[in-house]
């Protein structure tokens, strides 16, 4: 293998396998990137791939190649040298025994590579029925919803975002058991889903990660029975969904309320971080809210530390209520809805909480949180 | 406790008083898990099977135990003691250490608490309790035992190991059959044996152990009382009297569940994990086990899950246990949760009725009607 290659276009395919990578797992070539060289009509092309056997990154770059082959490379050293190279452009070449020589301008690394073969099979896309997507808005919806996953890995069906498809929409839904957070948005085209898939949380992170370094390319997502897969141009993403069981989350969202609070939505996140100072315990961050006709009362208290409270104004008209959450739960879903004022729904104080931004989405369009209250 | 299972018994059923009685199963592969002390002349003690038991002692009363009624004792007991100090150290049901020492300027001396407690225990359960009182932990255990029925033994300060002395070496903590044999081949029979023996060949011969026996000799024992933590699960086992296969399990499971549901419900605590437990007629043991959703304390949903567990196991091999474990245990949490079943409320009142019932009529006044079916 000996080939030229783009400083830049190198390092960008490198910063895409950096999440992948596993630095430490039982499997040391996991810790690798495979880089093949190869001769095409199109002319020459190096193919970086990054794979954890679960997620995997694989994209080709152009380059020049002089002779066709493969390598693995530790990732860490190869990205560090990568960044740090003095010219432009950088020179591969496979020695014996895998030994990669790397020169650009006067500096010369020779590091120790891994044979080709050693390094896991890259899962096969096949019969995969492809939909155009909108990266913006894939982007959108994936922020919108993976704040709500469950951290907690002995529940592993809820460790990802659930991803179902109905009549001319997809809607995504992620829940700890505490909260949920549901996003829909209208597309084209049919995925051919039977039934709705758990993507795991870090394949999420890592699409998030591509869609947020190119808003304007041609996208398309599609999957098969055990594998999303993301593609971009010359780019693909696979990555293993999670076998599970998602809950019936329809079920636990409200479908109506006995008292809906309009509030504005910056004014009631800021409050929130405030008065989240004071909450006697950071991990739960209980924050109490008095309603009454017109008026929103936040509160906090820490025994060791003593107490707050604030008040909004807001539309209310009906009966007066007290509540407990967990502040955190609501400065998250607040952190994401773009619209200016939002709908708080309550039935009582040992009931849900819905929010959902005021006003009307457009057709196909939907955004709900659910939060169940703490005691207080 | 003295005797502790036997004379709950003896104390429930005036017919057992002042007879030999020994409390575990009467089956073929019953042991004897409690001999009165009438009992214990015949040779009749914890430990050994059943049929033996019988056989050194005709007329011994057989009596299947029931760990329900021993646990709520036990909680009583607890009871006291922690009203007495906080630092209690629990052995066993009926067994504890208590370090009393700041409890003096309120309570009076070491042995003027023992007093209170062993009159408190008698007032509060009628059951008798005996007393060990040194400054080390395991001088105080065998002082207990040295009193024992109904005793109280002082080991004064600074003579714990004058105390010692006289005594057999098995009486030393750790000492089983085999480091008995052991140190009397090396002419060591008494403690003070020990304690005299040389540390250097003491150590050569039984390695860590000879050192820490030396210690122990001379009575040297620098374990603090340590405060038992809040139990982290609570489980049920039960053998079979005969290998069980398939549907056969499923009664004695519930029952377990049930049990196990009781008890989350006596001590206030929630389960977040199911485990269940299964020995096969070749002794080999598998345990699987499952996260709920929400924590519960109710013994149908642990029945459930500790099903689906059964159903990932060996379905084909005769099982000689089983038993059910509630693991995460913790209060309910202040934070609700979303798939709480709004069912559970109903189920709440339902296992409090049910358990007013059996507190007030006994266990088996109201049952499951599967439990009535039970292949015994």
């Amino acid at each position: 293998m000996e080939l030229q290659i783009g400083r830049d276009e190198f390092n960008q395919a490198l910063y895409r396998a950096q999440g992948i990578v596993e630095k430490k797992s039982t499997m040391p070539i996991l810790a690798s990137v495979l880089l093949e060289a190869t001769q095409g009509e199109g002319g020459g092309r190096l193919r970086v791939s990054a794979f954890d056997l679960e997620i995997g990154v694989t994209g080709t770059h152009p380059a020049e190649v002089q002779k066709t082959g493969s390598v693995a490379i530790k990732h860490k050293e190869l990205y560090d040298i990568v960044r740090a190279l003095p010219e432009k452009t950088v020179v591969l070449r496979r020695e014996a025994n895998n030994r990669v020589k790397i020169t650009s301008g006067a500096a010369e690394f020779n590091i120790v590579g891994q044979p080709a073969e050693d390094y896991p099979a890259f899962p096969r896309a096949e019969k995969v029925a492809f939909v155009a997507v909108e990266p913006t808005q894939l982007l959108e919806m994936i922020e919108k919803t993976q704040f709500a996953i469950s951290a907690d890995e002995t529940r592993h069906n809820l460790n990802g975002v659930y991803f179902e498809t109905e009549a001319g929409a997809v809607r995504m839904v992620a829940t700890d058991g505490h909260r949920l957070s549901l996003v829909q948005r209208a597309i084209e085209g049919d995925f051919g889903l039977k039934k709705g898939v758990i993507v795991p949380r870090k394949g999420l992170f890592e699409l998030r990660r591509l869609l947020a370094e190119d808003g304007a390319s041609a996208c398309e997502l599609g999957f098969t029975e055990t594998s999303g897969v993301f593609r971009r141009g010359e780019l693909t993403m696979v990555m293993r969904l999670i076998d599970g069981v998602f809950p019936d989350y329809a079920q636990v969202i409200p479908r109506e309320a006995d008292r809906i609070v309009t509030v504005d939505r910056p004014r009631l996140l800021e409050t929130l971080k405030r008065m989240s100072l004071l909450s006697s315990d950071r991990t739960t961050n209980a924050v109490k809210f008095e309603l009454s006709e017109g008026t929103l009362r936040v509160s906090s208290q820490n025994p060791d530390l003593g107490d707050a409270h604030e008040e909004i104004q807001v539309a209310y008209g009906g009966t007066a209520m007290q509540i407990g959450f967990n502040a955190r739960y609501l400065m998250d879903v607040l952190s994401v809805v773009d619209s200016a004022q939002v709908n708080v729904e309550l039935c009582d104080e040992l009931s849900p909480g819905v929010l959902k931004p005021a006003g009307d989405a457009p057709p196909g369009s939907r955004y709900t949180a659910v939060i169940m209250p703490m005691r207080i | 406790m003295d005797a502790f299972y036997s004379s709950v018994e003896q104390r429930d059923d005036p017919r057992l008083r002042g007879k030999p009685v020994a409390v575990g199963g009467a089956s073929r592969r019953g042991v004897v898990c409690a001999a009165s002390y009438e009992a214990r002349p015949f040779g009749v003690r914890s430990a050994i099977p059943m049929a033996r038991a019988i056989k050194l002692c005709p007329q011994l009363m057989v009596v299947p135990p029931r760990f329900d009624v021993y646990s709520a004792v036990s909680d009583q007991v607890f009871e006291v003691f922690h009203s007495f100090t906080p630092e209690v150290e629990g052995l066993s049901l009926d067994e504890a250490f208590l370090d009393v020492t700041r409890s003096v300027t309120l309570l009076g001396t070491p042995v003027e608490q023992a007093r209170a407690i062993r009159a408190r225990i008698r007032e509060r359960t009628q059951l008798t309790a005996s007393v060990g009182i040194a400054e080390v932990k395991f001088a105080a255990k065998i002082a207990s035992d040295l009193c024992k029925p109904d005793g109280l033994l002082v080991v004064p300060a600074g003579q714990v190991r004058e105390f010692l002395a006289p005594l057999p070496v098995s009486r030393l903590w750790g000492v089983g059959p085999k480091t008995d044999e052991q140190l009397k081949r090396m002419g060591l029979r008494k403690i003070a044996d020990v304690a005299r023996a040389d540390r250097s060949f003491l150590e050569l011969q039984l390695g860590s152990t000879g050192l820490w026996l030396h210690d122990l000799a001379n009575g040297i024992d620098p374990r603090q009382v340590e405060p038992d933590l809040a139990a982290k699960s609570i489980g049920a086992e039960e053998t079979f009297e005969d290998d069980l296969l398939g549907e056969d399990l499923h009664p004695f499971i519930h029952e377990q569940a049930l049990r196990v549901a009781a008890r989350l419900r006596r001590s206030g605590a929630k389960a977040r994990s199911v485990h269940l437990k299964v020995k096969y007629a070749d002794f080999q043991i598998a345990t699987r086990q499952e996260t709920l959703l929400s924590p519960t304390d109710d013994g149908a949903e642990l029945y459930r899950t500790a099903l689906r567990l059964l159903q990932k196991m060996d379905a084909d091999r005769p099982v000689r246990l089983t038993g059910v474990h509630a693991g995460d245990l913790g209060e309910a949490p202040p934070q609700l949760g979303l798939f709480d079943r709004p069912r559970d409320e109903r189920r709440t009142r339902l296992n409090k009725s049910l358990d007013a019932i059996v507190e007030k009529f006994g266990k088996d006044a109201v049952q499951h009607a599967d439990l009535l079916h039970k292949k015994r």
